[in-house]
């Protein structure tokens, strides 16, 4: 049985992890006193939210656009990740949980980890892979006040359960002829295959089937408004899942994490970050930076009217 | 060309005092916040959607939906009545019959019917867009007063309207009276 905490050391095992808290205290080493700052290599953490529901906005143009309500409750660490992988690169993350629980409902593995982390007990626990300088202390509480608004983000959530889902629901089919002499076969998908040659069905061939309930991510959603009192996330557009589920909220990998690396290495600041922000909270936006700030942050509309008529 | 120029050195006025405020990015305004010591029920999302509903929308758009487009109001606008509504875009002012109200919380909206030069036109208007300015009862709706609705109109969505042109008529020479 290999023992977890070993001095100075970083448990070489694929399936184990060490918290980074533990090890620090355990070798002895101080913790850095400047809190560490973003940069365009690093990846923060995410959080756990709930999707409330959704509303209509409309910008300072006038132009209207649906938003999506997503709460964070009660979401705090519990967890500092470091594993070493087979190929010797280390894997670092940020274990989250949000929403409490009863104490008396959870098992006793679990109240002994929620324990050891000193939180109450909760009933969602995540992870979100981050480099080795986004590393938070366990117990902290997150808020609305890690995400900017002006940037953009992941929202991971299981998408609504459709069923067992027919061919023209599931996979776009065009179904057939509703008149013209068409008998019983409206909606169905027709031919599975082609002849003697090859025989049978293609593995894989698109046909009806369950439908939903899985893990979806929504990509490069806009954040329009955050607020620090009731710790709500505004993103523009759909999010998927039914209202009150827990989703995933992270910085979007294509269009903040990929587009950051790639213009600071081609040397434009400017452009590292989205139009009109300086930085991000590093590592994270906690319930004492909530507080810092004002009540309700709002993101102020760019560009062009789309009501005035184009000119040169 | 000069106003891009003024809105370029507005902004870098602004961001100091902004980002004193927000450290985080310069492009942002700070709105007052719907409510300043939220309960844990609503902390826990209780509630948390009709309450927001009732506060995100502007003061004049929370002052039509309390009046003109609630559900018990005695000023509120029945389907049938003809308003005129101002707006700040094309065009400026359109009157019309109430063909039916969309209560969807801020995103509220109503539809007006109208024939213009022998077509009709149909226009939806949306409560809090920051377009439209005012919205005038020209002529209420044909009284309807508790449960008897006689010779009133009994649907909340008027479509009928639009394959009865007699009907329309009636409407316009009612108001011309």
């Amino acid at each position: 049985m290999l023992r977890l905490f070993v001095q100075g050391t970083v448990v070489r095992c694929r399936r184990l992890h060490t918290t980074i808290n533990q090890l620090a205290k355990e070798s002895g080493q101080e913790m850095p006193s400047e809190p560490p700052k973003w940069t365009p290599e690093s990846i923060r953490t995410g959080v756990i939210a709930r999707k409330r529901g959704m509303t209509t906005f409309w910008d300072d143009h006038g132009a209207m656009y649906p938003a999506t309500i997503l709460q964070l409750e009660s979401c705090q660490v519990t967890a500092n990740i470091e594993t070493i992988r087979p190929d010797n690169t280390v894997y670092h993350a940020v274990q989250v949980a949000a929403t409490d629980r009863r104490w008396k409902t959870t098992t006793k593995q679990m109240r002994g980890h929620f324990a050891k982390a000193g939180v109450p007990a909760k009933t969602i626990v995540k992870e979100f892979p981050v480099t080795k300088d986004a590393h938070i202390p366990v117990g902290t509480t997150l808020s609305a006040a890690h995400f900017v608004p002006g940037q953009f983000v992941d929202v991971v959530a299981n998408s609504i359960g459709k069923g067992f889902a027919g061919g023209m629901k599931r996979w776009n089919f065009k179904g057939q002829n509703a008149s013209h002499g068409n008998s019983l076969n409206h909606r169905r998908p027709g031919s599975t295959g082609q002849h003697q040659d090859p025989g049978r069905v293609w593995p894989g061939k698109k046909m009806p089937g369950r439908l939903g309930g899985e893990r979806i991510t929504q990509q490069n959603l806009f954040v329009v408004q955050i607020d620090n009192k009731l710790n709500l996330v505004y993103v523009r557009g759909c999010v998927p899942g039914v209202d009150d589920a827990h989703v995933l909220i992270r910085d979007a990998k294509k269009n903040m994490l990929q587009l950051a690396q790639q213009n600071n290495d081609k040397g434009l600041p400017d452009k590292v970050l989205p139009k009109g922000l300086v930085t991000l909270p590093f590592p994270a936006g906690t319930k004492e930076l909530a507080k810092s700030l004002p009540p309700v942050v709002a993101v102020v509309s760019t560009g062009r009217s789309p009501f005035l008529p184009y000119t040169m | 060309m000069s106003c891009q120029i003024s809105r370029l050195f507005l902004r870098r006025y602004t961001s100091e005092a902004v980002q004193s405020i927000y450290p985080f990015s310069n492009n942002v305004k700070t709105p007052p916040a719907p409510i300043l010591n939220p309960t844990r029920p609503l902390l826990n999302g209780k509630g948390l959607m009709a309450q927001l509903y009732k506060s995100l929308p502007s003061k004049h758009t929370q002052e039509m939906l309390g009046t003109l487009f609630s559900r018990r109001h005695p000023n509120r606008i029945l389907p049938g009545s003809v308003l005129t509504v101002t707006s700040s875009q094309a065009p400026t002012t359109f009157t019309g019959v109430l063909l039916g109200i969309r209560r969807r919380g801020p995103g509220t909206s109503f539809t007006l019917r109208n024939v213009i030069q022998r077509t009709g036109v149909e226009m939806q208007f949306f409560v809090g867009s920051p377009h439209i300015k005012n919205i005038q009862v020209v002529q209420k709706a044909t009284n309807i007063s508790g449960k008897n609705r006689k010779g009133g109109l009994r649907r909340a969505k008027l479509f009928y309207l639009r394959t009865s042109p007699d009907k329309m008529s009636q409407i316009s020479t009612n108001m011309k009276s």
